[in-house]
This record gives C-alpha cells, sequence and structure tokens, in this order.
C-alpha cells in the first residue's frame, strides 16, 4: 500500500453523468418482481405486527408476557434497538462530516434515512408500552383542567423531548441534503407528474453559487447540532435505567456506554443493509469496497468499547464490595438468563474481533455474518440489561422468569416490517446516495488530481 | 519546490535548558521542605502532580498512536510534537518511584490493621494490596514505555529510510496500543486516584481521567506546536489551517469532559446512595465547595466560550491562551480529584504555598523533555510518505 497517495473515494472512473445515472436508475425504472416479492414479505411482517398490536390495544398488555417483577420488557428493549440503530445514521452523517472523512457520501444518505425509519420504529414503543395509545397526549407538558403534568423529573420524560428533537433534526439534516438532489432529478425527469413533485420539494433549487453557499453553511450549523444531539439522545435513554437504584441499572458508565453501543448496533444495520443495496442498485464503485472497510474497522473499535464497559461492570460490582451488586452480575452470567447474556458477550465482544484481520474485514460474507452477529448481540445487550436485572427481585418471594408471548415478539416482528418496508420504499422512491456530494468526491472533481495518480 | 520552503533543522537556544533546570531545581528545593515539615501532604501534592504528568504523558502516546491508525495527514506535520510530548513516558519510570517507597503514607488499604477491621477492604484486598499494585503502577509505565521506545523508533528510521513499511509497523503497534491504552490508564485511575478513598466506585472514573488525559496532552501539544512554528521550528509551508483540528479536539473534549463529569454526578446524585455521594459530599464541604463550582466554570464555560467559533479555533493567539487555561483546568481537577482524601484538616498559608511545589517541578520537566526532544531529532518527519498531503491540508 502507498501512503503517499491518496484512495479515490469513488472507484471505476466513473464520470459524473455516470454517476447521476446509476444513482437515479431505480427511480427511473418501473420495480420489478423482485422488489414486489421482498415488500411482500416486509409488508406481511409489518402486518402481522399490527395485528398483534390490535389484540394488545383490545385486550391490554396482559397478552404480553411481562409479570411481576419483569414490568419492563420487550416495549423498553426494542424502544433502546432501535434508537440505538438510528445512531449510526447521524454518526456518519453528521460526525463524520465534521471530522472532514470524505468516504462518508456514498453512505450518508442511506444510512440518514435508516436513521429516520429506525426512529419512527422507536417512538413506536412508549407510544403503545401502556397498552393505551389514547393517552399519549399526556406525554406533552400541556395547561389543563385536571392540572395534570407530566414528571418533570423522569428521564422517561426527557426521552420524549430527546428523541422527538433528534428526530426533527434529521428529518431537517436529510431533507436539506435531499434538495440538490431533488433539483437534478427535476431536471432529468421527463415525466410532468414527477416533475411537479421534485420541483416542489427541490424549493427552487437553481445549483447557483449562491444557493450552494448557503447550502453549505445550513449543512454545516445543522451537523453542529446534530452532534451533541445524537449524544445526548442515547445518554437520557441510558439515564431511563441508570438514574433508578436497581442492582444493574444504577452504574455511572451508563451514557457513554449506551452512546457506544448504539454506535456499534447502527454500524453493524448499515454495513447489513449497504451490504445488498450496492449489490441489487450495481453501486459497488460508489460503495466500496473501502468504505465497508472502514465501517467495520467502527465496529470493531466500538465493539471493544461495550466490551470495555461490560468488564467495567462487572469488575466494580466485586470492587464495591456490595453483595447484591455482586450478585446481580453473578445471576446475568450464570443465572437463568445466563443464555443470553453469553450470545450477548460473544456476539459483541468476541466476534467482532474477527476484524483485527483485514482479509474478514473485505471479505462480504464474513463481514455480513459479523454484522448480523452484532445486530443480535446488541438486541440481546438491552434484553440482558433490563429482564436479567429484574427477574431477581431483593425478595425471593419475587422472582420471576420473563417469556415473551406471541404478541410481544409479534410488535417486534413488525417493527422489523416496519423498518424493512420504509427502506425498501426509499430505495424506489429517492436517491440512495446523495448525488451532489458524491460528485464532488468524484476523481474528476478534483482537477489537481490528475497527472501522476493515473 | 523553492529551496527556502524547505524544512531545516533548528535547535532550541541553551536557555531553554536553563529555565527547565532552573524550574525544576527550585520546585524540587521547595517539595523537599515541604516534605521535611509534613512528608504525608507533601506526598498528596507529589500524587497529583505524578498524575498530571502521567495524563499528558499517556495522553500524548494516544495522539500518537492515533495518528497511523486512523490515517490522519493533517497531524503529519506536527506529529513529531507529539511524539515529543509522549517522551515524557520514559521519565515517568523515575517519577513513580517516591510514590511506590510511600503507599503506607498515601493510601488507606494499605495498612494491615486497618483493613482487618474492615470488611469491604477485606473484600478487595485481591485486588488493592501493596505488590499488586506495585506491579500494576510500573507495568503499565513499562508497556507504554514498549510501545514508546518502538514507534518512535520506526518514526525516526523513517526520516532516513522513507520507508513505507514503517508507517505499516507502527498503524500495526497503534492498533495494538489503543486496547492497551484503555485498560492501563483506567488501572491508574482507579489506582492512584478513586482508590484514595478506597470505599467509594463508578464504573465511570476510567473514562473520566481519559477525558482529562487527552485534553491535557492535546494542550501541551497545542501550545509546543504554536511557539515552535512561531520561532520557525516546524516546517515553513505549514499554515494556519494546522491548526483548526487541534482547535477542534481540544473543544471537542472539553465538551466529552463535561458530558462524562456531569453523566457521573447527575447519577450519583439524582440515585443518592450513601455509598456513593458521602464522595461528593466530600468536596462539598468546607472550601471545596468552591472549587467545586470553579471547576464548571474554569473546566467547561471559558474554554467552551473561547474555542466555539471556527476562527478561533486556528487562531494562533487564542489557541495558546486557552491551552494554557486548559492546562491549569485540568491541574485544578486533579487537584480536586485528590486532595480532598488528604485529611489536611488545615491548610496553613505555608502549605498552600508549597504545594506549588512539585507542580513547578513538573513545569521544568516538562521544558527539559521538550528542550532534549526537539534538540535530539527532525521535528517535522521529513521521511514520512503522508507528509506531503500533510502539509497541503486546508480547511
Amino acid at each position: 500500500m502507498d501512503y503517499s497517495r491518496e484512495l479515490p473515494v469513488v472507484e471505476g472512473q466513473l464520470s459524473v453523468a455516470d454517476i447521476e445515472h446509476l444513482v437515479a436508475k431505480p427511480m427511473d425504472t418501473k420495480p420489478d418482481r423482485k422488489f414486489f416479492i421482498a415488500l411482500s414479505i416486509t409488508g406481511s411482517m409489518l402486518l402481522f405486527g399490527a395485528f398483534c398490536l390490535g389484540m394488545t390495544f383490545y385486550y391490554g398488555t396482559g397478552m404480553w408476557g411481562n409479570n411481576q417483577p419483569i414490568g419492563w420488557a420487550l416495549d423498553i428493549v426494542n424502544f433502546v434497538f432501535w434508537v440505538g440503530i438510528g445512531h449510526a445514521g447521524t454518526l456518519i452523517s453528521a460526525i463524520l462530516f465534521l471530522l472532514r472523512q470524505k468516504w462518508r457520501t456514498g453512505i450518508a444518505r442511506f444510512a440518514e434515512a435508516m436513521t429516520i425509519f429506525a426512529v419512527i420504529c422507536a417512538l413506536m414503543f412508549p407510544a403503545i408500552h401502556t397498552g393505551r395509545p389514547w393517552l399519549d397526549g399526556y406525554l406533552m407538558p400541556y395547561p389543563n383542567q385536571h392540572r395534570l403534568w407530566v414528571n418533570f423529573t423522569s428521564p422517561l420524560l426527557w426521552d420524549v423531548f430527546a428523541v422527538s428533537t433528534y428526530f426533527t433534526v434529521s428529518l431537517v439534516f436529510w431533507y436539506i441534503g435531499l434538495i440538490p438532489d431533488f433539483a437534478s432529478l427535476r431536471d432529468r425527469t421527463r415525466s410532468t407528474i414527477k416533475k411537479t413533485i421534485y420541483s416542489i420539494f427541490s424549493l427552487g433549487w437553481r445549483h447557483s453559487h449562491r444557493n450552494w453557499q448557503h447550502y453549505e453553511k445550513a449543512y454545516l450549523l445543522l451537523a453542529g447540532f446534530a452532534t451533541p444531539l445524537v449524544l445526548s439522545v442515547h445518554t437520557i435513554v441510558s439515564f431511563d435505567f441508570a438514574v433508578s437504584i436497581i442492582p444493574g441499572w444504577h452504574t455511572t458508565i451508563f451514557p457513554p456506554y449506551f452512546v457506544a453501543g448504539a454506535i456499534f448496533s447502527g454500524f453493524a444495520m448499515v454495513v447489513t443493509v449497504l451490504i445488498f443495496v450496492r449489490k441489487i442498485f450495481d453501486l459497488e464503485h460508489i460503495i466500496t469496497l473501502d468504505h465497508l472497510e472502514k465501517m467495520n474497522k467502527v465496529i470493531l473499535a466500538t465493539g471493544m468499547m461495550v466490551g470495555y464497559a461490560y468488564g467495567m461492570e462487572f469488575f466494580i460490582a466485586w470492587y464495591s464490595g456490595n453483595p447484591i451488586e455482586q450478585f446481580v452480575f453473578i445471576n446475568r452470567a450464570f443465572g437463568p438468563y445466563a443464555w443470553a447474556y453469553w450470545i450477548m458477550v460473544s456476539c459483541n465482544v468476541l466476534f467482532p474481533q474477527l476484524f483485527w484481520f483485514k482479509k474478514i474485514r473485505r471479505n462480504i460474507p464474513t463481514m455480513l455474518i459479523i454484522a448480523i452477529f452484532v445486530n443480535v448481540g446488541m438486541w440481546f445487550e438491552r434484553f440482558v440489561i433490563t429482564v436479567s436485572s429484574l427477574n431477581r427481585d431483593f425478595l425471593p418471594s419475587s422472582w420471576a422468569y420473563y417469556k415473551p408471548t406471541m404478541y410481544d415478539s409479534g410488535i417486534l416482528i413488525g417493527s422489523f416490517g416496519l423498518f424493512f418496508t420504509l427502506v425498501l420504499l426509499f430505495t424506489k422512491l429517492l436517491p440512495v446516495v446523495s448525488i451532489s456530494e458524491v460528485k464532488a468526491v468524484a476523481d474528476n472533481a478534483q482537477p489537481k488530481q490528475h497527472g501522476g495518480a493515473h | 519546490m523553492e529551496p527556502n520552503s524547505v524544512y531545516k533543522k533548528k535547535l532550541l537556544p541553551k536557555n531553554v535548558q536553563k529555565i527547565g533546570f532552573l524550574l525544576t531545581a527550585v520546585g524540587l528545593i521547595f517539595g523537599l521542605l515541604s516534605y521535611l515539615i509534613d512528608a504525608h501532604f507533601a506526598m498528596s501534592t507529589y500524587l497529583f502532580t505524578y498524575a498530571f504528568l502521567v495524563s499528558i504523558a499517556v495522553g500524548g502516546m494516544l495522539l500518537f498512536a492515533l495518528e497511523y491508525v486512523v490515517g490522519a495527514e493533517w497531524s503529519v506535520p506536527i506529529r513529531r510534537v507529539i511524539e515529543v510530548t509522549a517522551s515524557l513516558v520514559p521519565v515517568l519510570l523515575l517519577l513513580v518511584i517516591p510514590l511506590l517507597l510511600h503507599i503506607k503514607d498515601l493510601f488507606h488499604w494499605a495498612h494491615n490493621d486497618v483493613v482487618q477491621n474492615d470488611a469491604i477492604l477485606k473484600a478487595k484486598s485481591p485486588y488493592l494490596n501493596i505488590q499488586f499494585f506495585i506491579i500494576r503502577a510500573v507495568g503499565s509505565v513499562l508497556l507504554w514505555y514498549l510501545f514508546y521506545f518502538f514507534m518512535t523508533k520506526n518514526s525516526r528510521k523513517q526520516d532516513e529510510t522513507g520507508d513505507q513499511n514503517l508507517t505499516k509497523k507502527n498503524i500495526r503497534l497503534g492498533a495494538i496500543f489503543i486496547p492497551v491504552f484503555a485498560i492501563t490508564i483506567t488501572m491508574n485511575a482507579i489506582d492512584w486516584i478513586m482508590s484514595l478513598e478506597p470505599h467509594w466506585y463508578s464504573t465511570i472514573f476510567g473514562v473520566y481521567f481519559f477525558a482529562g488525559s487527552v485534553l491535557a496532552s492535546l494542550s501541551v501539544v497545542t501550545i509546543a506546536t504554536v511557539l515552535l512554528r512561531e520561532n520557525g521550528y516546524l516546517h515553513p509551508e505549514m499554515v494556519d489551517d494546522h491548526y483548526f483540528s487541534l482547535g477542534a479536539l481540544l473543544f471537542a473534549f472539553i465538551n466529552f469532559w463535561a458530558y462524562i463529569a456531569f453523566s457521573q454526578y447527575l447519577l450519583i446524585w439524582y440515585a443518592n446512595l450513601p455509598e456513593e455521594t458521602f464522595w461528593l459530599l466530600h468536596r462539598w464541604e468546607g472550601g471545596w465547595i468552591v472549587v467545586s463550582l470553579a471547576l464548571i466554570i474554569i473546566h467547561f464555560v471559558v474554554p467552551y466560550a473561547v474555542l466555539l467559533s471556527q476562527p478561533a479555533k486556528m487562531d494562533p493567539k487564542r489557541l495558546k491562551f486557552v491551552a494554557v487555561w486548559i492546562l491549569f483546568a485540568h491541574f485544578i481537577d486533579l487537584y480536586w480529584l485528590v486532595m480532598p482524601n488528604m485529611h489536611a484538616e488545615k491548610f496553613s498559608i505555608l502549605s498552600i504555598i508549597l504545594q506549588f511545589a512539585f507542580p513547578t517541578a513538573a513545569v521544568g520537566v516538562l521544558v527539559l523533555v521538550f528542550y532534549y526532544g526537539v534538540n535530539r531529532q527532525n521535528m517535522v518527519p521529513v521521511g514520512d510518505p503522508k507528509l506531503k498531503k500533510g502539509l497541503k491540508f486546508r480547511l
């Protein structure tokens, strides 16, 4: 490897027109049979979730496996899981932007879209977790006749503010990035309907110098806002657990540990999905193997951070000399939920270590397997934190085992259905790669690079 | 390339050496005086001074390793400054000795009679015992030194050969160093600082010390870079844009430190468990309340405000000021972590003056480390394959 040369972000000597053509292709053509097969699968999952949800609303949350003392189970597990998935999008689109990482251009749009879809999935769970979604209006603090106020000292309420702000800013950030692309699509389409729609969304964008100047400023500012926001969201999610005095939940490392875990799981999800997207839509020159390798490096690094947190929790539980704290952790690793604990440790800490090897980082099948393992492991992490800390209460008479029923697991399946349905629709309706940004980092956009390099 | 734009090695004047020796000597003399008056007190001041130097040295090692691992280019022209900062690591091997001779003076858990009457300390004794403590303290410095030795050797060798394989070797070493760093710095934080209050525990404590370490080393690197460049010791093709990432990283880690400190505080305050709160309550008594509150302003509000705007992050004047400020803030932070545990019932005027003795010596040591570090080698890694790209870096 030659370190003095800059690696091309876009491979295969694509011209600017090629890039636009490649990215716009799914929108220019009618969806094929494969697309509808995929959509029918995700749609069925979504419908099954809707059915389970309907039953829950009709009969109440008694349909779920929750019991005493495990009052919090899959609803919060899924919430934390999906919020976590969303974090990679903001990390890629905002933080990597602030860090001047050019390779982010190929994947930022997709990751950001996944953020929005994941946050939609996440927001569903707090809204339904009481089984009475018609009461959700009370989440918003507003003066009312009953003098009923939300509990401002509860991190669960902070979640409402944090996640909804996060969703709004992510959506605006994503949309701002889309505007130049909408304009490009408007200019190339021949259909009047499409032209009208793209015209509306492109807000009169004319690719003028002044347009770009404002755009750059707005983009930088939003990236600056999104960065602390994304960290605060998972921090507050971690507060849901850590402000309590439940052993296994109350530990000071939770905020950075949750943030690292969120980025870890989010990157794994982005890798999982992008492997298919780049293949199906012929984007292998834009979402290159180098991009995937870099993401795998982030997975390795954040996986080790998560491993550090697991180790720290265990060590301090022992070091504290607090027998209850010690019991919780021994129970986690060797109690009734030991199987979940070891799934978590092996998927999140052991398997990602394979990414130390370059060959594995650059091999599509192995990285797909590891990324899926990480997704599974991170779901189990939230399961372990929530359920294994609750299943042994202080009184042995309140010890129980939680088993999900068809209904709470059905809603989880439904959330995956929702997520992938939205992802599929996105690939057909909007450019999955930022056309304007990729053009700017393509080789022939940098005149100074000509000469020695080619 | 024009002839005047090529790096020429320049030696630091003898005066720098003199200042370094003078500061070290004055600091040590007063330190010795304070030791003769009250050994326990003097060793406590020595302890936070040592923690201060550890954070700069090992933080410098992290920056050094990170440049290779993440493939950074902007920092290549200033990498030697980072290496010189990390060259404090071998000095630590010497500096740790006085502390090891005074474990019993500093740490409650080191007394057998105390441990025997305390169930919690007894339970901790497999970790908190003198032998294992010494192994950890010396072992971690030796580990850092090992990485320091091989990585700087490769870096210097590249000046002559320009061999790209040396970059590859350092990438590997750097990647291995990062997890080693995470574990050792946590151990050092727990051992030297957290175990001063042996009943207290906080899982985030290692991260807290890490945040401060990165800030401290970045500050030293920033001060040195600005001073060296202003006086023509660095590559003439460097521009103010090269400062930007230093300013941005300082800003980021100011926020990170505040985030970690706030997380720890809020969770302990909210849960209100007596086995955790006493550590914070102790820092809320008497004069410590002033230090605790001042820390928020000194360590977060001021540097945050100074560094917020984009031009500020590459303004050498402002960077010089804010880096010195942050270094001072980090020093107060360590002081706040260590000194409330020292049961110094009353701080006499003399002791207030004398507690600056060892820190003064530490500044002297830093100056000397830079004097010898700068004169020993090229201050620009002339053989580094990424240097050309690094010099061309513009925002």
